[in-house]
Protein backbone atom coordinates (compact mmCIF):
# COMPACT_ATOMS: atom_id res chain seq x y z
CA UNK A 1 0.00 0.00 0.00
CA UNK A 2 1.29 3.48 -0.84
CA UNK A 3 1.74 5.98 1.91
CA UNK A 4 0.10 9.08 -0.01
CA UNK A 5 0.99 11.97 3.23
CA UNK A 6 4.07 13.92 2.29
CA UNK A 7 3.90 14.80 6.32
CA UNK A 8 4.37 10.80 7.40
CA UNK A 9 7.68 10.43 5.00
CA UNK A 10 8.78 14.14 5.87
CA UNK A 11 8.05 13.10 9.49
CA UNK A 12 9.80 9.66 9.35
CA UNK A 13 12.43 11.08 7.63
CA UNK A 14 13.51 13.49 10.17
CA UNK A 15 13.39 11.03 12.74
CA UNK A 16 15.57 8.83 11.40
CA UNK A 17 18.31 11.81 10.22
CA UNK A 18 17.93 12.95 14.17
CA UNK A 19 18.37 9.42 15.37
CA UNK A 20 21.34 9.51 12.90
CA UNK A 21 23.18 12.62 14.27
CA UNK A 22 22.42 11.66 17.50
CA UNK A 23 23.86 8.33 17.34
CA UNK A 24 26.89 9.78 15.43
CA UNK A 25 27.57 12.63 17.97
CA UNK A 26 27.20 10.06 20.71
CA UNK A 27 29.94 7.85 19.53
CA UNK A 28 32.60 10.97 19.18
CA UNK A 29 31.49 12.16 22.44
CA UNK A 30 32.83 8.38 23.67
CA UNK A 31 35.68 8.86 22.09
CA UNK A 32 36.49 12.58 22.54
CA UNK A 33 35.52 12.61 26.31
CA UNK A 34 39.22 12.77 27.77
CA UNK A 35 39.68 15.53 25.16
CA UNK A 36 38.53 18.58 25.85
CA UNK A 37 40.22 21.98 25.08
CA UNK A 38 40.78 22.07 28.84
CA UNK A 39 42.54 18.51 28.62
CA UNK A 40 44.14 19.64 25.80
CA UNK A 41 45.50 22.92 27.43
CA UNK A 42 46.35 21.48 30.73
CA UNK A 43 48.36 18.95 28.60
CA UNK A 44 50.55 22.07 26.92
CA UNK A 45 51.18 23.16 30.15
CA UNK A 46 52.62 20.38 31.68
CA UNK A 47 54.88 19.84 28.38
CA UNK A 48 56.40 23.33 28.79
CA UNK A 49 56.70 22.98 32.23
CA UNK A 50 58.77 19.38 31.87
CA UNK A 51 60.74 21.44 29.22
CA UNK A 52 61.75 24.19 31.31
CA UNK A 53 63.17 21.51 34.05
CA UNK A 54 65.28 20.03 30.97
CA UNK A 55 66.64 23.20 30.06
CA UNK A 56 67.66 23.83 34.30
CA UNK A 57 68.67 20.03 34.33
CA UNK A 58 70.71 20.62 31.07
CA UNK A 59 72.06 23.60 33.29
CA UNK A 60 73.10 21.70 36.16
CA UNK A 61 74.94 18.63 33.77
CA UNK A 62 76.83 21.43 31.81
CA UNK A 63 78.49 22.77 35.80
CA UNK A 64 78.51 19.53 36.68
CA UNK A 65 81.10 18.34 33.63
CA UNK A 66 83.19 21.05 33.72
CA UNK A 67 83.52 19.91 37.54
CA UNK A 68 84.25 16.32 36.39
CA UNK A 69 86.61 17.81 33.73
CA UNK A 70 88.49 19.84 36.18
CA UNK A 71 88.89 17.30 38.52
CA UNK A 72 90.21 15.00 35.41
CA UNK A 73 92.73 17.83 34.53
CA UNK A 74 94.52 17.17 38.27
CA UNK A 75 96.37 13.97 36.77
CA UNK A 76 97.70 16.05 33.98
CA UNK A 77 99.07 18.15 35.89
CA UNK A 78 97.17 21.49 34.86
CA UNK A 79 94.65 21.76 38.34
CA UNK A 80 95.33 21.74 41.43
CA UNK A 81 92.52 19.85 44.09
CA UNK A 82 93.57 22.44 46.94
CA UNK A 83 92.41 25.12 44.46
CA UNK A 84 89.35 23.29 43.24
CA UNK A 85 87.80 22.68 46.16
CA UNK A 86 88.79 26.34 47.22
CA UNK A 87 86.77 27.62 45.02
CA UNK A 88 83.91 24.76 45.51
CA UNK A 89 83.74 26.11 48.98
CA UNK A 90 83.53 30.19 48.15
CA UNK A 91 80.81 29.32 45.33
CA UNK A 92 78.75 27.32 48.03
CA UNK A 93 79.71 30.24 50.61
CA UNK A 94 78.08 32.80 47.75
CA UNK A 95 74.94 30.34 47.27
CA UNK A 96 74.42 29.45 50.85
CA UNK A 97 74.40 33.49 51.59
CA UNK A 98 77.45 33.66 53.91
CA UNK A 99 79.08 36.54 51.81
CA UNK A 100 77.95 40.03 51.48
CA UNK A 101 76.56 40.70 47.99
CA UNK A 102 76.36 43.53 46.43
CA UNK A 103 74.95 45.30 43.08
CA UNK A 104 71.37 46.49 41.46
CA UNK A 105 68.07 46.17 43.16
CA UNK A 106 65.27 48.11 45.01
CA UNK A 107 64.77 48.71 48.53
CA UNK A 108 60.92 48.48 50.21
CA UNK A 109 60.69 50.40 53.75
CA UNK A 110 56.97 49.31 55.02
CA UNK A 111 55.50 50.56 57.83
CA UNK A 112 52.21 50.40 59.46
CA UNK A 113 48.99 52.60 58.89
CA UNK A 114 49.59 55.68 60.44
CA UNK A 115 45.93 57.64 59.41
CA UNK A 116 44.21 57.86 62.68
CA UNK A 117 41.23 58.98 61.31
CA UNK A 118 40.51 55.87 58.95
CA UNK A 119 38.69 53.51 60.90
CA UNK A 120 39.12 50.32 60.25
CA UNK A 121 36.69 47.14 60.81
CA UNK A 122 39.76 46.14 63.00
CA UNK A 123 43.33 47.61 64.34
CA UNK A 124 44.63 43.91 62.39
CA UNK A 125 43.90 45.37 59.34
CA UNK A 126 46.07 49.07 59.88
CA UNK A 127 49.58 46.52 60.66
CA UNK A 128 51.99 44.75 59.35
CA UNK A 129 52.16 41.15 59.80
CA UNK A 130 54.44 38.04 59.27
CA UNK A 131 52.15 37.16 56.18
CA UNK A 132 52.46 40.38 54.73
CA UNK A 133 56.35 39.68 54.69
CA UNK A 134 56.01 36.62 53.74
CA UNK A 135 53.84 37.68 50.53
CA UNK A 136 56.47 40.46 49.44
CA UNK A 137 59.25 38.03 49.96
CA UNK A 138 57.75 35.21 47.45
CA UNK A 139 56.84 37.91 45.23
CA UNK A 140 60.72 39.05 45.05
CA UNK A 141 61.27 35.16 44.63
CA UNK A 142 59.56 35.23 41.58
CA UNK A 143 61.01 37.92 40.34
CA UNK A 144 64.04 36.60 40.56
CA UNK A 145 66.13 38.14 43.61
CA UNK A 146 69.29 36.75 44.06
CA UNK A 147 69.46 37.79 47.89
CA UNK A 148 67.24 39.49 50.04
CA UNK A 149 67.70 40.98 53.83
CA UNK A 150 64.84 42.45 55.80
CA UNK A 151 66.38 45.74 58.29
CA UNK A 152 69.78 43.93 57.00
CA UNK A 153 69.14 40.39 58.33
CA UNK A 154 69.88 38.13 55.58
CA UNK A 155 66.61 36.04 54.52
CA UNK A 156 68.07 32.37 54.15
CA UNK A 157 66.32 28.78 53.35
CA UNK A 158 66.12 28.26 57.52
CA UNK A 159 64.77 31.86 58.56
CA UNK A 160 61.87 32.46 60.24
CA UNK A 161 59.92 35.04 59.86
CA UNK A 162 57.17 35.47 62.63
CA UNK A 163 55.21 37.86 64.28
CA UNK A 164 56.10 38.20 68.00
CA UNK A 165 53.99 41.05 69.56
CA UNK A 166 54.73 44.45 68.89
CA UNK A 167 57.90 43.37 66.44
CA UNK A 168 58.49 40.15 63.90
CA UNK A 169 61.42 37.94 64.76
CA UNK A 170 63.65 36.99 61.93
CA UNK A 171 66.89 35.05 62.37
CA UNK A 172 66.30 35.31 65.81
CA UNK A 173 66.68 38.85 66.49
CA UNK A 174 63.88 41.25 66.84
CA UNK A 175 63.00 44.10 64.34
CA UNK A 176 60.03 46.77 64.67
CA UNK A 177 58.72 48.98 62.22
CA UNK A 178 59.64 50.38 59.39
CA UNK A 179 60.84 47.39 57.58
CA UNK A 180 63.50 47.75 55.15
CA UNK A 181 63.20 45.13 52.71
CA UNK A 182 66.36 44.87 50.11
CA UNK A 183 66.34 43.22 47.31
CA UNK A 184 69.42 42.15 44.18
CA UNK A 185 68.12 41.68 40.99
CA UNK A 186 66.65 43.31 37.70
CA UNK A 187 64.95 46.44 39.40
CA UNK A 188 62.92 46.67 37.11
CA UNK A 189 61.61 42.93 37.27
CA UNK A 190 61.47 43.52 41.52
CA UNK A 191 58.97 47.10 41.29
CA UNK A 192 56.51 45.37 39.09
CA UNK A 193 56.80 42.55 41.77
CA UNK A 194 55.90 44.77 44.17
CA UNK A 195 53.96 48.12 42.51
CA UNK A 196 52.18 46.02 39.72
CA UNK A 197 47.99 46.78 40.14
CA UNK A 198 46.74 43.40 41.17
CA UNK A 199 50.14 42.47 43.12
CA UNK A 200 50.28 41.67 46.83
CA UNK A 201 52.08 44.79 47.75
CA UNK A 202 49.73 46.92 45.72
CA UNK A 203 46.67 45.29 47.85
CA UNK A 204 48.13 46.03 50.82
CA UNK A 205 48.94 49.36 49.79
CA UNK A 206 45.54 50.71 48.50
CA UNK A 207 43.16 48.66 50.04
CA UNK A 208 45.02 48.76 53.97
CA UNK A 209 46.52 52.05 53.65
CA UNK A 210 49.64 50.39 54.81
CA UNK A 211 53.20 52.33 54.03
CA UNK A 212 55.16 50.38 50.80
CA UNK A 213 57.45 52.56 49.12
CA UNK A 214 59.42 50.54 46.82
CA UNK A 215 62.61 53.16 45.26
CA UNK A 216 64.95 51.42 42.30
CA UNK A 217 68.75 51.75 43.17
CA UNK A 218 72.09 50.73 41.45
CA UNK A 219 73.68 49.62 44.61
CA UNK A 220 71.58 47.55 46.83
CA UNK A 221 74.71 45.90 49.81
CA UNK A 222 73.45 42.68 51.72
CA UNK A 223 75.09 41.68 54.16
CA UNK A 224 75.77 38.37 54.79
CA UNK A 225 74.29 35.81 57.63
CA UNK A 226 75.24 36.88 60.49
CA UNK A 227 73.59 33.78 62.81
CA UNK A 228 75.02 30.83 64.22
CA UNK A 229 73.38 27.79 62.67
CA UNK A 230 74.53 24.71 62.94
CA UNK A 231 72.75 21.45 62.11
CA UNK A 232 72.46 18.66 64.84
CA UNK A 233 69.39 16.78 63.72
CA UNK A 234 70.15 16.59 59.82
CA UNK A 235 72.98 14.75 58.63
CA UNK A 236 74.42 13.58 55.12
CA UNK A 237 71.77 11.00 53.59
CA UNK A 238 74.42 7.86 52.95
CA UNK A 239 74.34 6.30 49.99
CA UNK A 240 72.91 2.74 49.85
CA UNK A 241 70.83 3.53 52.34
CA UNK B 1 0.12 26.88 -2.90
CA UNK B 2 0.33 24.90 0.08
CA UNK B 3 3.09 22.73 -1.16
CA UNK B 4 5.20 26.06 -2.08
CA UNK B 5 4.71 26.74 0.83
CA UNK B 6 5.92 23.49 2.89
CA UNK B 7 8.70 23.38 0.15
CA UNK B 8 9.98 27.08 1.62
CA UNK B 9 9.73 26.12 4.93
CA UNK B 10 11.47 22.85 4.50
CA UNK B 11 14.69 24.84 2.63
CA UNK B 12 14.40 27.26 6.04
CA UNK B 13 14.95 24.98 8.58
CA UNK B 14 17.90 22.89 6.49
CA UNK B 15 19.10 26.21 6.16
CA UNK B 16 19.08 27.20 9.89
CA UNK B 17 20.46 22.84 10.43
CA UNK B 18 23.51 23.47 8.39
CA UNK B 19 24.80 26.84 9.80
CA UNK B 20 24.22 25.97 13.37
CA UNK B 21 26.50 22.58 12.50
CA UNK B 22 28.72 24.68 10.36
CA UNK B 23 29.34 27.06 12.85
CA UNK B 24 29.84 24.14 15.87
CA UNK B 25 32.81 22.97 14.00
CA UNK B 26 34.49 26.23 13.10
CA UNK B 27 34.20 27.19 16.95
CA UNK B 28 35.77 23.90 18.01
CA UNK B 29 38.15 23.99 14.81
CA UNK B 30 39.16 27.52 15.82
CA UNK B 31 39.41 27.07 19.92
CA UNK B 32 41.54 23.93 18.95
CA UNK B 33 43.99 25.75 16.23
CA UNK B 34 45.77 24.10 13.46
CA UNK B 35 43.06 22.80 11.44
CA UNK B 36 43.90 19.65 13.44
CA UNK B 37 41.31 16.91 14.84
CA UNK B 38 41.17 17.01 18.43
CA UNK B 39 41.91 13.94 19.26
CA UNK B 40 45.26 13.70 17.17
CA UNK B 41 46.75 16.95 18.86
CA UNK B 42 45.80 15.29 22.05
CA UNK B 43 47.92 12.63 20.98
CA UNK B 44 50.42 14.51 19.88
CA UNK B 45 50.97 16.51 22.81
CA UNK B 46 50.90 12.90 24.79
CA UNK B 47 53.59 11.53 22.86
CA UNK B 48 55.56 14.75 23.12
CA UNK B 49 55.07 14.71 27.02
CA UNK B 50 56.20 11.22 27.26
CA UNK B 51 59.22 11.85 25.05
CA UNK B 52 60.02 14.74 27.24
CA UNK B 53 59.42 12.86 30.43
CA UNK B 54 62.06 10.07 29.71
CA UNK B 55 64.18 12.92 28.56
CA UNK B 56 64.49 13.95 32.21
CA UNK B 57 64.82 11.06 33.86
CA UNK B 58 68.05 10.19 31.56
CA UNK B 59 69.04 13.81 32.56
CA UNK B 60 68.73 12.87 36.00
CA UNK B 61 70.48 9.62 35.81
CA UNK B 62 72.89 10.98 33.88
CA UNK B 63 73.39 14.27 36.75
CA UNK B 64 73.79 11.43 39.34
CA UNK B 65 76.26 8.84 37.43
CA UNK B 66 78.79 12.66 36.67
CA UNK B 67 77.85 13.60 41.05
CA UNK B 68 79.58 9.84 41.75
CA UNK B 69 82.02 10.57 39.93
CA UNK B 70 83.11 13.42 41.12
CA UNK B 71 82.88 12.21 44.63
CA UNK B 72 85.41 9.45 43.72
CA UNK B 73 87.86 12.25 42.31
CA UNK B 74 87.78 14.32 45.36
CA UNK B 75 87.52 11.45 48.18
CA UNK B 76 90.88 9.98 46.35
CA UNK B 77 92.24 12.92 45.87
CA UNK B 78 91.97 14.09 50.16
CA UNK B 79 93.37 10.53 50.94
CA UNK B 80 96.87 11.71 51.93
CA UNK B 81 96.42 15.47 52.30
CA UNK B 82 95.15 16.87 55.61
CA UNK B 83 95.03 20.10 54.32
CA UNK B 84 93.09 19.15 51.19
CA UNK B 85 90.71 16.92 53.54
CA UNK B 86 89.68 19.88 55.84
CA UNK B 87 89.25 21.87 52.94
CA UNK B 88 86.73 19.07 51.67
CA UNK B 89 84.79 19.01 54.79
CA UNK B 90 84.43 22.64 54.57
CA UNK B 91 83.11 22.31 50.95
CA UNK B 92 80.65 19.78 52.02
CA UNK B 93 79.18 21.83 55.18
CA UNK B 94 78.57 25.03 52.71
CA UNK B 95 77.04 22.68 50.11
CA UNK B 96 75.10 21.37 53.00
CA UNK B 97 74.10 25.24 53.99
CA UNK B 98 73.09 25.99 50.37
CA UNK B 99 71.30 22.72 50.23
CA UNK B 100 73.14 21.21 47.59
CA UNK B 101 73.39 17.55 49.34
CA UNK B 102 70.70 15.19 50.20
CA UNK B 103 69.28 15.41 54.55
CA UNK B 104 68.31 13.13 56.09
CA UNK B 105 67.49 12.81 60.22
CA UNK B 106 64.21 13.17 62.20
CA UNK B 107 61.62 15.29 61.90
CA UNK B 108 58.05 15.47 60.61
CA UNK B 109 56.10 14.60 57.42
CA UNK B 110 52.83 17.25 57.37
CA UNK B 111 50.38 15.97 54.42
CA UNK B 112 47.75 19.01 53.21
CA UNK B 113 45.00 17.29 51.16
CA UNK B 114 42.17 20.11 49.57
CA UNK B 115 39.13 19.78 51.07
CA UNK B 116 36.44 17.32 49.55
CA UNK B 117 34.22 18.60 47.20
CA UNK B 118 31.29 20.31 48.00
CA UNK B 119 28.26 18.67 46.62
CA UNK B 120 25.85 21.27 46.82
CA UNK B 121 27.89 24.59 44.85
CA UNK B 122 30.24 22.10 43.06
CA UNK B 123 33.45 23.50 42.49
CA UNK B 124 35.51 23.13 45.80
CA UNK B 125 38.84 25.25 46.08
CA UNK B 126 42.24 24.07 46.84
CA UNK B 127 45.61 24.91 48.23
CA UNK B 128 46.70 26.50 45.05
CA UNK B 129 44.16 29.27 45.98
CA UNK B 130 46.28 30.10 49.38
CA UNK B 131 49.86 29.94 48.54
CA UNK B 132 50.54 31.78 52.01
CA UNK B 133 49.38 29.16 53.94
CA UNK B 134 52.47 26.96 52.71
CA UNK B 135 54.49 30.24 53.46
CA UNK B 136 52.99 30.19 56.51
CA UNK B 137 54.01 26.79 57.53
CA UNK B 138 57.02 27.16 56.49
CA UNK B 139 57.97 30.22 58.30
CA UNK B 140 56.27 27.93 61.88
CA UNK B 141 59.10 24.95 61.18
CA UNK B 142 61.85 27.39 60.58
CA UNK B 143 60.71 29.36 63.82
CA UNK B 144 60.69 25.86 65.69
CA UNK B 145 64.26 25.48 64.35
CA UNK B 146 63.74 23.09 61.44
CA UNK B 147 67.15 22.21 59.48
CA UNK B 148 65.88 21.46 56.59
CA UNK B 149 62.47 21.62 54.39
CA UNK B 150 61.36 20.69 51.29
CA UNK B 151 57.54 21.03 49.45
CA UNK B 152 56.84 18.23 47.47
CA UNK B 153 60.53 16.80 47.36
CA UNK B 154 61.43 20.26 46.39
CA UNK B 155 64.65 21.64 48.89
CA UNK B 156 63.16 24.82 50.24
CA UNK B 157 66.52 27.07 49.57
CA UNK B 158 66.97 30.47 50.13
CA UNK B 159 65.82 31.03 46.29
CA UNK B 160 62.65 28.83 46.18
CA UNK B 161 60.03 30.71 45.10
CA UNK B 162 56.12 29.39 45.42
CA UNK B 163 54.20 30.67 42.57
CA UNK B 164 50.42 29.73 41.20
CA UNK B 165 50.76 28.47 37.22
CA UNK B 166 47.37 27.82 36.17
CA UNK B 167 45.78 25.15 38.40
CA UNK B 168 48.45 23.91 39.83
CA UNK B 169 51.89 25.39 41.70
CA UNK B 170 55.38 26.04 40.55
CA UNK B 171 58.15 25.13 43.15
CA UNK B 172 62.04 25.86 42.06
CA UNK B 173 60.61 25.85 38.77
CA UNK B 174 58.81 22.44 39.18
CA UNK B 175 55.23 22.03 38.51
CA UNK B 176 53.32 20.02 41.57
CA UNK B 177 50.18 20.07 43.01
CA UNK B 178 48.10 19.27 45.39
CA UNK B 179 48.44 16.68 47.95
CA UNK B 180 50.94 18.90 49.07
CA UNK B 181 54.13 16.75 51.30
CA UNK B 182 56.22 19.80 53.35
CA UNK B 183 58.81 17.68 54.81
CA UNK B 184 61.25 18.82 57.93
CA UNK B 185 64.11 17.66 59.20
CA UNK B 186 64.52 19.03 63.17
CA UNK B 187 63.66 18.43 66.55
CA UNK B 188 60.38 16.50 65.82
CA UNK B 189 58.56 16.99 69.30
CA UNK B 190 59.20 20.68 68.75
CA UNK B 191 58.16 20.86 65.37
CA UNK B 192 54.83 19.04 66.23
CA UNK B 193 53.89 20.83 68.91
CA UNK B 194 54.68 24.50 67.10
CA UNK B 195 52.53 23.31 64.24
CA UNK B 196 49.76 21.84 66.21
CA UNK B 197 49.69 24.84 68.89
CA UNK B 198 45.77 25.47 69.28
CA UNK B 199 44.35 28.53 66.83
CA UNK B 200 47.83 27.79 64.81
CA UNK B 201 48.72 27.15 61.64
CA UNK B 202 47.43 23.30 61.50
CA UNK B 203 44.68 24.29 63.32
CA UNK B 204 43.55 27.38 61.02
CA UNK B 205 44.15 24.75 57.90
CA UNK B 206 41.49 22.32 59.25
CA UNK B 207 39.18 25.37 60.07
CA UNK B 208 39.18 25.82 56.21
CA UNK B 209 38.71 22.38 55.90
CA UNK B 210 41.68 21.07 54.68
CA UNK B 211 42.61 17.44 55.44
CA UNK B 212 46.02 17.54 57.41
CA UNK B 213 48.19 15.18 58.46
CA UNK B 214 50.96 15.15 60.63
CA UNK B 215 53.39 12.77 61.57
CA UNK B 216 56.78 12.54 63.25
CA UNK B 217 59.27 10.36 61.34
CA UNK B 218 62.29 8.87 62.49
CA UNK B 219 63.94 8.57 59.08
CA UNK B 220 62.87 11.92 56.96
CA UNK B 221 65.14 12.14 53.73
CA UNK B 222 64.57 15.59 52.15
CA UNK B 223 66.10 15.75 48.32
CA UNK B 224 69.39 18.65 47.13
CA UNK B 225 68.26 22.02 45.28
CA UNK B 226 68.55 20.34 41.83
CA UNK B 227 68.93 24.08 40.36
CA UNK B 228 72.38 25.92 39.19
CA UNK B 229 72.16 29.20 41.04
CA UNK B 230 73.66 32.23 38.85
CA UNK B 231 74.53 35.25 39.74
CA UNK B 232 73.59 37.39 37.38
CA UNK B 233 72.70 40.83 39.09
CA UNK B 234 74.47 40.37 42.63
CA UNK B 235 78.53 40.17 42.52
CA UNK B 236 80.40 39.55 46.62
CA UNK B 237 81.56 42.48 48.37
CA UNK B 238 85.43 42.35 48.90
CA UNK B 239 86.03 41.54 52.64
CA UNK B 240 87.30 44.97 54.42
CA UNK B 241 89.42 42.45 57.10
CA UNK B 242 91.83 41.07 54.36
Amino acid sequence: MRISSPKLTLGIFSIIVGILIASQMKLNVDQITPVTIQSIIAARNELNSVRNEIVDLEKTIAAKEEELRLLESIGEGEANLVDILKDDVYKNKVAAGYTSLKGPGIQIVMFDNMNLEELSFSFNDDIIHDVDILNIINDLKVAGAEAISINDQRVMSYSEIKCGGPIIRINGKSIGTPFIIKAIGDPQLLMAAVNAPGTYGDTLRTVFGIGLQPYAEDEIRIPAYQGDFAYSYAGLLEEGE
Amino acid sequence: MKNKKEIAALIFVSLLLGLILSIQFKTINKSIGGGALPTQRAQELANDLRKAQAEKESQLRLIQELEGKIEQYEKGGIEDDIYAENLYKDAMKYRMLAGYSDMSGPGVVLEINDPPVDIQYGEGFSIVDELDLILQVISVLNAADAEAISINDQRYTAFTEIVRAGNHIEINGVSTSSPIVIKAIGNADTLESALSIKWGIVWQLRNYDYIVNLTQDKNVVIPKYRRVKEFIYASPVEEKLQ
